[in-house]
């Protein structure tokens, strides 16, 4: 927990921040929306106030209602690790800025959220499927995409599976998909 | 045993030169059956002059997995290469969803099946953070220990695969002996000789025993000699040092920019170590110097990780002398439901910066689980490394990143 951090922060982009910055152990919390996170990700990477020029992990998140995409970053001059969500992109067509530009090494990270949940990285040279086949059609990490053993919320959507013996009668996709306002 | 052109029983074979490949057996072609559907698969999957693809895998005893590569080469020099991945997809994030926070501790040890204790710790550090656990002081110790012994055994393997790709068939067979005494003792502790399923939220499984300490011991008395002679058997052998000395060098920009971590980046020069940077467990407490080269090329990327071992074995003795007593696991409710939130938890394993993220909703079952694995990283560095060596070099410069497929694959 770094309050001057998080001091630094809300001075630094205070108006392009969607939520409150929270803190908790050791890391810090940032939610922006998708058309600053070009900005504000080149800011962190190049300001020396923030040095932020580790790329610890870029993921996607599909929260049942968007999908969001999740930056860590590390720097040297705080001892928390910082989190970035780049949050409210639609579930139907995610875009968001790639940040290949700073991190080559980025490319095969948004190469997989595209893969498994079908957000476009604009500017990444490479964005094709990494783990599934390339004639693939679904995103399997979507909430909408129900395994077959997944008993208790797969109404038979997503994999089909011969025996469907445990689809609950009522259930449709809209009330299975899980959802979190977290 | 002779073989005929003719082959068994009326199959022609294909070392028949009256065979014409293409109508009869197929056309083995790496290029894709669709358009090129981005910038870089069309720049390359066009063919300049002289220039032929070779397909590498996804079965070949030198790729560390299933790992596919389509090589595009000039004779004997690869000018580029593409890597495919996802023969070992097993939808470890996706199966996590639907487990238990203690279920998903069982998903997360066949990531990096050779180093399965850095594979839980990431995973149980994050899930500790969202219930606000504080491990005891004996736990975070045994954990220390034994992933410590986990590194040494990750090590020693590299050591004899990194031997094997380049043509050496005796230092595998040494490694493999210095990993059985490891994975013995471990198996001691944990019960299993690789995929440990040791770690717990809150704690570890099981106390150390009599057993575990009588072999450990008695290892540690040897350790040292035995991994001496080792070392000697590849270090001075002088087609080993020539063959990896200058091969696939990397600048610390690049390396950096690559989103490496661990020894690869170590290696070109960046004494970036999790342990310090960001410390985790009861690592203040322990002393262990940072083993950094400079040189950035397969042999430092080597050196660094034989100094590692040197380092470990530091770390272990310490974690004998100062082991606290107390409980080994704390005290937490069977059903476990954080509170809604997120954590990140990363960890120095032996390939790099391990790390897992994890978005709870309240319930039972982690919403989402991110595992980040660097050998995901690393093979991205393959495509830079590789173009402008010759294909028996190239699979030594994927040697030296040490990439594990299933960790790469998920």
């Amino acid at each position: 927990m770094d309050p001057a951090l998080r001091r630094r922060l809300e001075r630094r982009f205070g108006e392009r921040l969607t939520g409150p910055i929270r803190q908790r152990h050791d890391e810090t919390e940032l939610r922006i929306g998708a058309g600053d996170s070009g900005e504000v990700i080149r800011a962190l990477h190049d300001e020396p106030e923030f040095g932020f020029t580790f790329l610890a992990d870029l993921a996607g998140v599909d929260t049942g209602t968007t999908m969001q995409v999740v930056y860590h970053f590390w720097g040297a001059s705080t001892p928390d690790w910082l989190r970035l969500v780049v949050d409210g992109l639609p579930r139907d067509d995610p875009r968001v800025p790639s940040v290949t530009a700073l991190w080559k090494g980025a490319e095969w990270m948004e190469r997989e959220a595209y893969d498994m949940f079908g957000i476009t990285f604009e500017g990444n040279r490479d964005l094709r499927r990494i783990y599934m086949p390339p004639d693939y059609q679904s995103f399997p990490l979507r909430k909408d995409f129900f395994l077959a053993d997944d008993a208790a919320r797969s109404p038979g959507a997503g994999v089909r599976h011969m025996e469907q013996t445990h689809a609950p009668r009522n259930a449709t996709p809209a009330a299975t998909i899980r959802r979190t306002r977290a | 045993m002779t073989t005929t052109t003719r082959g068994r029983k009326g199959h022609a074979s294909a070392d028949d030169p009256r065979v014409m490949l293409d109508e009869q057996i197929g056309v083995f072609e790496p290029i894709p059956p669709y358009p090129p559907r981005t910038e870089r698969e069309a720049e390359f999957y066009t063919l300049r002059d002289g220039e032929m693809f070779i397909n590498i895998g996804p079965q070949h005893p030198s790729t560390h997995g299933v790992l596919r590569i389509v090589l595009k080469i000039d004779g004997e020099n690869v000018v580029d290469l593409d890597p495919v991945l996802g023969y070992l997809h097993r939808g470890v994030e996706k199966l996590c969803e639907n487990a238990d926070y203690h279920q998903a501790i069982c998903y997360l040890d066949p990531l990096e099946y050779v180093s399965s204790l850095f594979c839980e710790w990431p995973g149980v550090m994050a899930f500790e953070k969202l219930l606000d656990v504080e491990v005891p002081r004996r736990a975070e110790y045994i954990r220390v220990l034994s992933s410590e012994l986990n590194r040494v055994a990750s090590h020693a393997l590299f050591m004899g695969w990194m031997a094997l790709d380049l043509g050496g068939l005796t230092p595998i067979l040494w490694s493999f002996i210095e990993r059985d005494e490891i994975v013995e003792m471990l198996a001691s502790l944990t019960g299993q000789r690789m995929l440990f399923n040791y770690f717990r939220i809150g704690g570890v499984n099981g106390d150390l025993n009599h057993e575990f300490m009588s072999r450990l011991g008695e290892w540690m008395s040897r350790a040292t000699t035995q991994i001496e002679a080792n070392i000697g058997l590849l270090n001075e052998n002088e087609i080993f040092v020539r063959r990896m000395r200058g091969l696939g060098t990397m600048d610390s920009e690049t390396a950096l920019r690559m989103c490496m971590s661990g020894p690869n980046l170590r290696a070109t020069g960046v004494p970036f170590d999790l342990r310090r940077a960001h410390p985790y467990s009861v690592f203040p407490e322990l002393e262990f110097d940072i083993p950094t080269r400079t040189e950035g090329d397969c042999l430092a990327r080597y050196l660094v990780r034989l100094e590692e071992v040197k380092q470990s074995l530091k770390i272990i003795d310490q974690c004998l002398n100062n082991m606290p007593d107390g409980p080994i696991m704390a005290k937490l409710p069977r059903l476990l439901r954080p509170r809604p939130g997120r954590a990140y938890a990363g960890i120095e394993g032996p390939r790099g910066q391990y790390a897992a993220y994890v978005v709870s909703d309240g319930t039972d079952q982690p919403f989402r689980m991110r595992i980040h694995d660097p050998s995901y990283l690393h093979l991205q560095s393959v495509g830079l490394l590789m173009p402008g060596h010759l294909i028996a070099d190239a699979m030594a410069v994927m040697a030296s990143l040490d990439p594990i497929m299933g960790g790469v694959d998920k």
